[in-house]
């Protein structure tokens, strides 16, 4: 029961952080009738997610060696740029924010980027939403034979525990002042996109894309990524007790192109979105 | 850009390697089963710096993903179904893997040498 406890309270565990953040993030800059940009992307990832988890009984050959790998590369490549985009549109919320914040409400509402946010909470559950789906599906398979049934309610608690913490986020989060957090959030987002292009880059390796190499350093001595505070720090902030060399440059080249993106210019006196400058 | 460097490098090794070092069709095929949450066998031994395909077949009930972070791989094997898995040649060394859904039976290790 303990087993599939921490199997699905991991999986899930990142798709509620996500809701999480952005629902509070709607409730924060007054878009509470957006809510629903959240709760449709989130099922949709779901739906997906059941059907996917169906689907892949159906595929043989090449389809089923490399079909759910090529799904999985897109989701996690475009979860990074939605990411990334996101805490740019937060940052430049966070500049004009003094006073401004119906004006900027009303301007996300003009230019319906509350799409963004929907698409956000999709990859979100939809990442490692198939895997879940399979893993219960799975237990309740086998639930008659061995000791199935323990298994099977360890693993909906996980799920259960899962959006209890992502509850608790949107219920902690409101009570922060605005900016912070704003600026706890992009720290946060960027991290976890940091991390999630660095497990890109991973499976491209895998997958014999890239080349692999040795690790660059190995620290599974002190912190091993299988353990349960390990798989957790993978999945918040990237780490990896043996990263390659292409994972670990992924990661510091993410954080620091995103460091320049957010941090990098001065803001200036308006409050104006700024034209998007070419910034590739 | 640093990281756009290292990827077009990185291509271009794996286009040569591809291209020049092994024959099409030369790799070899190792099998791996799945049964009762074990796989079957637990410790697979290779020529190190030799591609070969794993061809992983699940004969129990219910699904399996076989992972290993060593290789970074992560597929789901549906029940009663077969996928194969390639694999550029490895350094010497031990890579481990495993079932995640059973990660306490279902433990393997490749040992390239």
């Amino acid at each position: 029961m303990g087993a599939t406890f921490v199997v699905t309270l991991r999986e899930a565990f990142e798709a509620s952080l996500i809701l999480g953040i952005v629902y509070t993030y709607l409730e924060k800059i007054g878009a509470r009738d957006s809510y629903r940009y959240v709760t449709w992307g989130g099922a949709l990832g779901l739906m997906l997610s059941v059907g996917m988890g169906i689907g892949v009984g159906y595929l043989s050959g090449p389809l089923l060696d490399f079909g759910p790998d090529l799904v999985s590369l897109v989701v996690i490549f475009a979860a990074v740029v939605l990411l990334t985009w996101h805490a740019w549109w937060m940052q430049q919320h966070a500049r004009g924010i003094r006073g401004h914040l119906r004006h900027q409400v009303e301007e996300a509402r003009a230019s319906e980027r509350f799409w963004m946010v929907g698409l956000i909470a999709f990859t979100g559950v939809f990442r490692e939403g198939a895997e879940t789906v399979l893993f219960l599906w799975g237990i309740m398979a086998q639930a008659a034979s061995t000791n199935g049934w323990g298994s099977l309610l360890g693993g909906v608690i996980g799920v259960v525990t899962a959006a209890a913490l992502g509850w608790a986020i949107f219920h902690g989060g409101r009570q922060l002042s605005l900016s912070k957090f704003f600026s706890v959030t992009t720290v946060f987002i960027t991290l976890l996109a940091a991390g999630l292009f660095s497990t890109g880059i991973g499976r491209l390796q895998g997958l014999g894309f890239l080349p692999m190499g040795e690790p660059v350093w190995d620290t599974s001595f002190v912190l091993s990524d299988r353990t349960v505070v390990g798989s957790f720090l993978t999945g918040l902030v990237g780490y990896r007790a043996r990263p390659s060399m292409l994972e670990a440059v992924a990661y510091f080249a993410y954080l620091v192109m995103a460091a320049v993106l957010l941090w990098g210019r001065k803001p200036r006196a308006g409050d104006r979105a700024r034209s998007e400058s070419p910034s590739a | 850009m640093n990281l756009f460097r290292s990827v077009v490098m990185g291509l271009m090794v794996v286009g040569a390697s591809a291209l020049g070092a092994v024959p099409a069709g030369a790799q070899a095929e190792i099998p791996l089963t799945i049964e009762n949450n074990r796989f079957q066998p637990e410790e697979i031994r290779v020529k190190a710096n030799r591609p070969f395909v794993l061809v992983i077949t699940n004969k129990d009930k219910a699904p399996e993903e076989f992972e290993s972070h060593d290789l970074r791989v992560e597929k789901v094997i549906p029940a009663g179904k077969t996928i194969r898995v390639k694999v550029n040649g490895l350094k010497p060394g031990t890579y481990g893997f495993e079932g995640e859904y059973h990660a306490k039976t279902a433990k393997g290790r490749i040992v390239a040498e």
